[in-house]
């Protein structure tokens, strides 16, 4: 849809002109022009870190630009707050959905803007309007369901809806469909190109360069906090956009094994595990062996990784844990799991593996400090064992003081990775190990998965990113509704064979 | 600090060797550490703040700074400071207890009641204190089994509480007559006991939750709990450990307040609870968990109780003693929220002119 040609000529509906924005430790913009021109789809690519998070803070008023100038309409905008912006026409999807989960459909659709009548809601003419918006975008959701009972992708319909409800004139979208599985891409895709056609222009940033190029007028790439390349979407390729991410071109082959040392013998073994959202999985893992479990959103993945761990403790079946001995043990809690060697790294970093408030430091040690009998742990040991583990993981940092939260996706990763090199690991469960990780630190984290998986341990990958499972396991397990439908081997998991084996019945 | 974290980050990728850059691990400069701890953060402001009333007080009467004085000022402190130490393990996890005043009370009316009827004080103190932990065994239970709210948990064990004390003591003070001379009267090395019971609550509390594997899950618990129970944490454990610690010493507390005047009294110290919270937050301590140490509640304690006694040297009228007290734990809170602002802020210029300078360079 690049037809750029018709597009060129369209005046700016947003212009950021030089914009610099530092935060403690780091220049996160540095001299950024972009324009986003009416009526268009604009892309922004760049690998995490990279600057574009912070840009459309800016663009929507949640930060302010140390220095540069923000128009919108060709008109300075001197007191660019979320408010004044919002006035202006420019509205934001945030990664983290803004969704007040106690209030009605229509409630959320309207938040602030809720209909009154003699100084009260009027709650006929709120559905009323909902439902018009909801329909205008052909969301196919109704104003009286529970925002609960709700899947995110509609969730996600409900915050565009409430975006483009008070006359929109730029909707910025940042990792619009992160959270969605494939199925549920496409009716966003649709949105989006309503929304060009009715003159509103979106830009959106994206780590998929398919979407960009299935959606996007024009392209913008950013590194290291500056534009590096900058243009109409038919003037690029995936290539060219990589190598203007990178700098260099990247290699995109799979990860394979270096030695075939796998033992015949499961490590961890799932037999008949029943959980509210799984449904009698039986999966085995090997010392050596890379086992990626895939499925759509809704299949059961993260929920496996979860029991798996001994977070969840299943309703029937049971998760067991084999030592190098041979000697089996059931899981019976999380903290169990630990003991027999088996590590966990959520999908949430933020919200389920980070300490966000704290060090480097106090993050790569937790799981020492979870594991072991000894009644203390002092500062000291603390800062040594940091200093071992920030380079066995690959940690980038200034040093092991710096708060964990400044860190990019990627290390922030690593440092997950490195708590468990910590307590010499058996067993590693990784649910969505590369989620909002740009790809040049997606392969440093195969890298890592295969390095750990060479030294002995059995690493089982949780992730619902068909090409990642293709280019990181062994063998991949596909899941469809809390249940194993298929198993093939890694090197002939191509996205199109396990799209197959997961629509089949 | 630099940007080397960004511009370094493109890896040397499918390069299995497993070693990275040895620089990365290194430790920031001592002064930055210092200075970015809590203790130099939030203790010392206090300490000055301390430091300032007193020499101000001290220029007016100078019997303010007279060892009698301050042994006056610690000893009217200790039982609050007892009580404030166990809040401080329940608020670095998280946690909350408000029924610790109403517990303390009963605890001296138990206290008092046993020994009058002939009991021996050891017996009747190792009683008391095994109730009270019961108690926070109770809560802690009910607060991470059944994930209740502390707040509302507690505020209805303070009516209970109070209720029980009442109902024990019969709805006026119990008289222990001149038992508890050790607990709460008697002169040790120039000091009296309730004074180095306090002490060595903090000492302990202090060396606890800095080098103890518990003190590093308390911290983990209140920081991120699921992140910690998912790392392998035992966050429950922790959460009711520091629900019996605080009961215990809020009961131990109440006994050397009924021992410090000889009575069991069930209406004694209803501030106590929220005072204690207000000296655990002074010492830099969050609500929202994952911060607070003793040390720095200590001194938030000992800034309570100058502010106190220099408003009675001072000769200020006792109404508003409850005023300074609020607007002392205002203005520390604001003070600390500037602080955080402000220390964002010139972060983020001494970055930009970092930047300058290497692109100059």
């Amino acid at each position: 849809m690049a037809d750029a040609n018709g597009r060129a000529d369209r005046p700016a509906a947003i212009e950021l002109d030089d914009i610099t924005k530092a935060f403690p430790g780091v220049v996160a913009l540095d001299g950024v022009s972009l324009t986003v021109r009416a009526g268009t789809v604009h892309a922004l690519c760049g690998e995490n870190g990279a600057g574009k998070s912070t840009l459309i803070k800016i663009a929507t008023g949640v930060q302010h630009a140390d220095s540069g100038h923000l128009r919108v309409d060709g008109v300075p905008v001197d007191r660019p707050t979320r408010r004044h912006l919002q006035d202006l026409g420019v509205r934001a999807i945030y990664q983290e959905r803004q969704i007040a989960a106690d209030l009605s459909v229509s409630e959320n659709v309207l938040l602030d803007r809720l209909p009154t009548r003699f100084g009260c809601v009027d709650w006929r003419r709120a559905r009323q309007l909902a439902a018009e918006r909801l329909a205008a975008l052909d969301i196919d959701v109704a104003v009286d369901a529970p925002v609960r009972s709700l899947s995110v992708a509609q969730l996600q319909m409900i915050e565009i809806a409430r975006a483009i409800s008070f006359d929109a004139k730029l909707v910025v979208m940042d990792e619009p469909t992160a959270s969605l599985s494939r199925h549920e891409v496409e009716p966003l895709f649709a949105v989006v190109d309503r929304l060009r056609a009715a003159g509103v222009s979106v830009l959106f940033i994206s780590h998929h360069l398919d979407e960009v190029f299935a959606l996007a007028d024009d392209v913008t790439v950013m590194r290291d906090g500056k534009v590096v390349a900058n243009g109409p979407a038919s003037a690029f390729d995936t290539t060219s956009v990589v190598q203007a991410m990178f700098g260099r071109s990247v290699d995109r082959e799979r990860v394979e094994r270096t030695s075939s040392t796998a033992a015949p013998s499961p490590r961890l073994r799932l037999s008949g595990v029943t959980t509210s959202r799984l449904v009698d999985v039986d999966l085995s893992v090997a010392a050596g062996e890379i086992v990626a479990v895939t499925g759509g959103i809704g299949a059961g993945v993260s929920e496996l990784a979860r029991v798996a761990a001994g977070g969840t403790r299943p309703v029937a079946g049971e998760v067991t844990v084999v030592d190098a001995k041979g000697v089996a043990q059931a899981i019976r809690s999380r903290r169990h799991a630990l003991s027999l060697g088996v590590a966990f790294l959520p999908a949430d970093r933020k919200r389920q593996g980070l300490l966000l408030d704290k060090a480097v430091a106090d993050n790569i040690v937790l799981g020492q400090q979870a594991d072991g009998r000894h009644p203390f742990f002092p500062p000291g040991r603390v800062r040594t064992s940091a200093a071992s583990l920030v380079p066995r993981a690959n940690v980038k940092t200034a040093n092991i003081d710096v708060g964990v939260g400044t860190l990019s996706g990627g290390n922030q990763q690593k440092v997950m990775i490195g708590r468990w090199i910590g307590v010499d690991s058996t067993v590693l469960v990784f649910d969505e190990p590369t989620a909002g990780i740009d790809i040049a630190s997606k392969f440093e984290i195969y890298a890592e998965l295969r390095r750990l998986a060479d030294a002995g341990a059995a690493i089982l990958l949780c992730s619902t990113d068909f090409q990642e499972v293709g280019q990181a396991a062994d063998r991949v397990v596909v899941m469809r509704s809390g249940q194993i439908v298929g198993e093939v081997e890694g090197r002939l998991a191509t996205e199109h064979e396990l799209l197959q084996l997961e629509m089949s019945t | 600090m630099s940007t080397d974290q960004i511009s370094d980050r493109m890896p040397e990728h499918l390069d299995l060797a497993p070693t990275g850059t040895p620089s990365s691990a290194a430790s920031a400069p001592l002064s930055q550490r210092l200075m970015r701890s809590d203790a130099v953060r939030f203790a010392l402001p206090l300490l000055i703040a301390i430091a300032a009333i007193s020499l101000y007080t001290n220029g007016k009467n100078s019997n303010f700074l007279g060892g009698d004085n301050i042994k006056n000022i610690l000893l009217q402190v200790s039982v609050l400071g007892i009580i404030a130490i166990g809040q401080t393990f329940l608020i670095a996890a998280g946690q909350l207890d408000l029924s610790v005043a109403t517990l303390a009370a009963l605890a001296g009316v138990i206290g008092a009641t046993r020994v009058n009827d002939g009991g021996s004080e050891l017996w009747a103190v190792v009683l008391v204190v095994l109730i009270c932990a019961f108690v926070g065994l109770i809560w802690g239970l009910l607060v991470a089994g059944l994930r209740i709210p502390p707040f509302i948990l507690t505020l209805g064990g303070t009516s209970l509480f109070a209720s029980l004390a009442l109902r024990i003591a019969k709805s006026s003070p119990v008289p222990a007559r001149d038992r508890y001379e050790w607990l709460g009267r008697l002169d040790v090395l120039g000091l009296q006991t309730p004074i180095w019971f306090f002490l060595i609550v903090v000492a302990v509390a202090a060396l606890v939750m800095r080098y103890s594997r518990f003190g590093r899950h308390v911290y983990a618990t209140g920081s991120n709990e699921e992140a910690a129970y998912l790392a392998g944490i035992p966050t429950a454990r922790t959460k009711v450990l520091c629900f019996v610690i605080s009961s215990t010493l809020s009961g131990f507390a109440g006994l050397v307040a009924m021992a410090r005047i000889s009575t069991g009294d069930p209406r004694v110290g209803s501030q106590l609870a929220l005072q204690a919270i207000a000296a655990v937050v002074l010492g830099g301590a969050t609500l929202a968990g994952g911060r607070g140490s003793p040390l720095g509640t200590f001194v938030g304690v000992v800034l309570l109780a100058v502010v106190q006694s220099a408003l009675t040297f001072n000769n200020v009228q006792t109404f508003w003693n409850e005023a300074v007290f609020g607007g002392v734990l205002i203005f520390a809170v604001v003070v600390t929220a500037v602080g955080d602002l402000r220390r964002r802020r010139t972060g983020a210029r001494k970055t930009v002119a970092a930047g300058a300078r290497r692109d100059t360079a």
